[in-house]
């Protein structure tokens, strides 16, 4: 299945538009008998937050790993600032300026907080071959500005004075923030979070908010999986929601607030 | 309350920099390692001692495979065999100068456990432990059964130790003067130990690190763990193969047996009961698990039972192994010391 010959219906974009980002077409993805994806097509304009919504089930999560490059897509295409993302394996988009966080909280829970944050400069270490074994100036250089670099980011999500504490022992908001803190650390232009606001509690929320709304403006560009929809309602650009791992609508806030489907799927209501 | 600690701290810190300097460690340790030879003048614990530098260099080898990667790795002892036979056969039957087939059993014991790691790339855990344990196996038969290369259970006899060191055409240092080679071979103990402690202190030990702890949110940072295992499998698979050159020229005969798996078990006990995931845990474990049995020997074969209780007592008990006892040990020192502060001053 080519990219030509799928419909554009689901895709709101014209395939000219220079200002889209993160473009994927006729995704498919199953597991088994269960089709966990079916013909998602959607385009993610740069510098906007974009969240993807629906119930338990939906197949949020599975995109997700589809864009993140956890698990291949069955047909379909990807394509993220020019470059072709199918069959490319997930720390090579990486390198191109794609990150992610997890819903299931995967941190190093043996490490401290702030080597969390330094392991995600991985891909930003400037040392030359042999200085790995004999530590010399370009190395201490390198290590200074990641300690540097890791304290600024642990200060921009609040975590700055528990940066010497194991991350397993932080609370379970801090530990997602944390999660932000390291996707972050690899200077990434497209953000994925999976279900950021689960388990947090109400200033935790507010918090987590803002700092979307100042990496937003800071030219990031951020998805975010989330089935809360009072918080996609406030940070949201641009709404997919999803149901049954189909598309079942995509548009501005106000648009999805108001389409009889999305309430349907929601709340259970007879829309016909 | 405050004024005690503040009259301290200068003391305190200075002791502490002293303690946390590696340079200082490993001054001391070269020296230990100097005068170990001339504390034990005998030819038993001589022999005992280069055991010890080169159960030491298996140990930390394993380490960062297991402790830092986290790849269950026991086929050590396959590696170890194949260094041991590589440089043995080509000293013997190729007439190879000794330093070449140290490098060349290195080498190939190096590119055995990528290749390992290249075929269980997929393999983690549980699955990772049996493949490499029957790659152990295989390497075994092919050593007790290539009769006609390794003459296998007859073993190969009289290997010459390492050339004497020579200066304007004089031998300066003989190594079949057993404390002679006890210092080569702890010295490239040393040597090894303080290149791997660079190399897990550089971002590479994160990187290993957070491979171990989690490979999906690993690869998320952008880490090829693929590339990386296979890394570290190939430093840990080559100092396996430089003891076992070590080990060749100076048992001077070789046999299969040495390198039975039972091998991979041992030390695999060494590195936790010293404490994996630590590169000076498993010198001690290395050390301790050498020494005991041999110290033991007086009562027979009870000494059997003896080890194999202190090791599972110390996987039950102190599952971080001796690092974290020596750990929680400084930290109740610690305590009782400013306890005692604290009341002297009230």
């Amino acid at each position: 299945m080519t990219a030509d010959t799928l419909s554009t219906k689901n895709s709101p974009y014209p395939s000219t538009d220079a200002a889209v980002l993160f473009r994927a077409e006729g995704l498919h993805k199953s597991f088994g008998g269960v089709r966990a994806v079916r013909d998602i097509s959607l385009a993610i304009p740069a510098g906007t937050v974009f969240a993807i919504i629906g119930p338990n089930g939906a197949g949020k999560s599975t995109l997700l790993n589809l864009m993140s490059g956890i698990y291949q897509p069955d047909a379909g295409s990807m394509v993220f600032d020019g470059i072709d993302l199918v069959g490319l394996p997930a720390h090579r988009r990486v390198r191109y300026g794609l990150a992610r966080t997890f819903q299931k909280i995967r941190l190093f829970k043996q490490l401290s907080v702030i080597d969390n944050v330094v392991a995600g400069f991985h891909i930003h270490h400037d040392i030359p071959a042999w200085q790995y074994v004999l530590h010399g100036s370009a190395f201490r250089r390198d290590h200074a500005r990641c300690r540097d670099e890791a304290e600024k980011l642990l200060a921009f999500i609040g975590l700055d004075k528990r940066a010497h504490l194991l991350a397993g022992s932080l609370s379970y908001g801090e530990q997602r923030m944390l999660e932000i803190a390291r996707a972050l650390a690899t200077t990434p232009r497209l953000l994925l979070v999976d279900e950021p606001a689960a388990g947090l509690n109400a200033a935790e929320v507010e918090t987590l908010l803002d700092r979307v709304g100042m990496l937003r403006v800071q030219g990031v560009t951020v998805v975010v999986v989330e089935h809360n929809m009072d918080l996609v309602m406030k940070v949201a650009d641009r709404v997919l929601v999803m149901d049954y791992g189909q598309y079942l609508f995509e548009g501005s806030r106000a648009e999805v607030q108001a389409h009889p489907a999305v309430i349907a799927a929601y709340l259970g209501a007879d829309f016909q | 309350m405050s004024n005690p600690e503040i009259a301290e701290q200068p003391i305190t810190s200075m002791a502490n920099s002293i303690l946390t300097s590696r340079r200082f460690w490993l001054i001391l340790a070269a020296i230990v390692i100097s005068l170990l030879p001339m504390i034990f003048t005998d030819s038993y614990w001589r022999t005992n001692l280069i055991v010890c530098a080169i159960n030491v260099m298996l140990a930390i080898g394993l380490d960062f495979i297991i402790g830092y990667a986290g790849q269950l790795n026991l086929g050590q002892s396959a590696f170890y065999g194949i260094g041991a036979y590589v440089s043995t056969l080509l000293i013997t039957k190729l007439g190879v100068p000794f330093w070449i087939a140290f490098g060349c059993g290195v080498l190939l014991s190096g590119i055995a456990g990528m290749l390992l790691s290249l075929f269980g790339v997929r393999l983690r855990g549980h699955y990772l432990a049996i493949a490499s344990l029957g790659f152990a196996v295989i390497t075994y038969q092919i050593l007790l059964n290539w009769i006609s290369l390794t003459q296998g259970p007859l073993g190969i006899y009289a290997i010459p130790p390492p050339p004497a060191l020579r200066l304007a055409g004089l031998p300066i240092i003989e190594f079949s003067n057993l404390a002679n080679l006890f210092y080569l071979t702890a010295g490239f103990a040393l040597l090894i130990y303080v290149l791997l402690d660079q190399l897990v202190r550089s971002p590479i030990g994160e990187t290993l690190t957070a491979i171990r702890e989690d490979e999906v949110s690993a690869a998320s940072l952008g880490i090829n763990c693929q590339k990386w295992k296979v890394f570290a499998f190939a430093i840990g698979s080559s100092i396996a193969g430089a003891a076992g050159c070590f080990y060749a020229s100076f048992v001077g005969t070789l046999v299969p047996d040495a390198f039975f798996i039972t091998e991979s078990f041992t030390i695999l006990a060494m590195v936790i009961v010293g404490g994996m995931g630590t590169l000076i845990g498993p010198v001690f474990g290395a050390i301790l698990l050498t020494v005991l049995p041999e110290l033991l020997r007086g009562i027979g074969d009870l000494r059997l039972i003896v080890y194999g209780v202190a090791v599972t007592l110390v996987v039950l008990f102190m599952p971080g192994g001796m690092v974290q006892a020596a750990r929680l040990t400084a930290a109740r020192v610690r305590r009782v010391v400013r306890g005692a502060g604290t009341e002297a001053t009230t």
